[in-house]
């Protein structure tokens, strides 16, 4: 078996230096994607920069503003949350679903958005949320939107030697809800075919002031159905209007054949998948 | 190169080496002697390699050898109480026949007993949901089921209760 030197930093300077001054080391935290790819010799580092006991990277902080995720919070520390449960179902229905338990509690969020994965279930709600990546690196710190973390399948937008450090989730305004629906062909330890997220909200008359849908495994990289969010802003939300929107959400996806499902299917189902969302968020009606 | 990893095994201090390629399930079977846990998929998909880690339920077959250090870690070998009294989840499991080849049974009872240490009235669901990463492929899982639910009145003392 390929080896390396595991590395175990436990202040955030000390694991950026060692990115910096090693050739070919990756970082790594729960190491269910890392391990992985390194025992099926899709990855060979030379060494692996663990962040687990990173001082600082890990937890999730609530405040009326919204959350800040460190970037190597568990799994399982979002499903076991009530904060986000409450605040940000969409968040918590998505981590849930990771895997199993035993994965969910080494497994990060920070990883799992690492990864892009046009598959990343963790991804799509934080679309619907706005989030916001901040990462650190010799450069120093900056902050962008989470959409643009994702440059295709597998690749993010993280500089060499930089890191994610933190995810901030603002809070949802009044009115808001939303869901994701991760289609399985099994109940648990499975990749989505297909993952939908919508989120609306709403104001006293039922028109929609702001509309988010996103979509994992209908294109290179988890994404935002804009034409179908358009279609939805300032128009009240009725089994019609989010018809035509799922319409154009389902037209406008890169739906691919994989072995898991076919576009045909794939694209049947953001169709499906759409309204059933909104149903379940309590924005429609049943 | 080898590093020596101290942690706690099943309530005992270990130090034993360890090569960073290592799993911690490659060291708790080949270096600490440790036969329970299994290796049935190696990927992290099957459950059979569950072990506690500090009390959390891992994929021990993913879990860095060299993460160990420090934490305490329960096998199935360090379930039964003084004596060697088998834990009510084992009975249970043997009671209610949730055991046939055997190859699941060291994860399965460990997630188990990860749930009922922090949710000790768990619902189907709960216990559905902490047992989906250990896949049994004789019992059809409805006598895992009653086991686990069996062993979590039996631990909350339940009046007329029995394993």
């Amino acid at each position: 078996m390929q080896t390396f030197t595991y590395l175990r930093p436990e202040t955030l300077e000390e694991a950026l230096a060692l990115l910096a001054e090693r050739e070919g080391a990756v970082p790594v935290a729960g190491a269910t994607d890392v391990w992985v790819g390194v025992q099926a010799k899709k990855l060979a580092p030379g060494a692996l920069v663990s962040l687990r006991r990173v001082a600082g990277l890990r937890g999730i902080r609530e405040g009326e503003g919204g959350l800040v995720l460190g970037a190597t919070t568990t799994h399982a520390e979002i499903e076991d949350s009530a904060a986000v449960r409450e605040r940000f179902p969409a968040l918590h229905r998505a981590c849930s679903a990771v895997g199993s338990r035993q994965v969910r509690n080494v497994g990060t969020v920070g990883g799992n958005l690492c990864n892009a994965a046009p598959s990343a279930d963790s991804a799509v709600p934080l679309l619907l949320y706005d989030a916001v990546c901040v990462a650190r690196g010799p450069r120093g710190e900056r902050s962008f939107p989470v959409e643009e973390l994702f440059l295709g399948p597998g690749k993010n937008a993280l500089a060499a030697g930089e890191l994610l450090t933190e995810i901030r989730v603002p809070a949802p305004a009044p009115g808001t809800h939303g869901d994701y629906w991760k289609l399985t062909r099994r109940k648990a330890v499975e990749l989505p075919i297909l993952g939908v997220g919508a989120l609306v909200t709403l104001d006293g008359e039922g028109t929609v002031r702001q509309a988010r849908i996103a979509l994992g495994v209908a294109g290179p990289t988890p994404l935002r159905a804009r034409e179908a969010e358009a279609l939805l802003e300032g128009r009240p939300l009725t089994r019609e209007s989010v018809g035509e929107a799922a319409d154009a959400a389902a037209r406008g996806a890169q739906v691919r054949d994989s072995w898991r499902g076919q576009a045909w299917y794939r694209r049947e189902m953001i169709r499906v998948l759409i309204p059933r969302v909104l149903e379940r968020a309590g924005a429609l009606a049943g | 190169m080898d590093e020596i990893i101290r942690f706690t095994v099943n309530g005992e201090a270990a130090a034993v080496r360890a090569r960073p390629e290592w799993s911690l399930l490659r060291l708790l079977r080949d270096e600490v002697g440790l036969t329970g846990a299994k290796e049935g998929c190696g990927a992290g998909e099957c459950g059979a390699c569950t072990v506690l880690v500090d009390g959390a339920a891992v994929n021990s077959c993913l879990f860095p050898a060299l993460e160990a250090e420090g934490k305490e870690v329960v096998t199935i070998e360090g379930l039964a109480g003084p004596g060697g009294k088998p834990h009510p989840l084992q009975e249970a499991f043997v009671r209610h026949g949730a055991v046939q080849c055997g190859f699941c049974t060291p994860g399965m009872v460990l997630s188990a007993k990860a749930l009922l240490d922090r949710v000790p009235e768990p619902s189907e669901e709960e216990v559905r949901t902490a047992l989906a990463g250990n896949l049994c492929r004789c019992t059809g899982y409805n006598q895992i089921l009653e086991a686990v639910g069996a062993a979590s009145r039996q631990l909350r003392g339940e009046e007329g209760s029995h394993v």
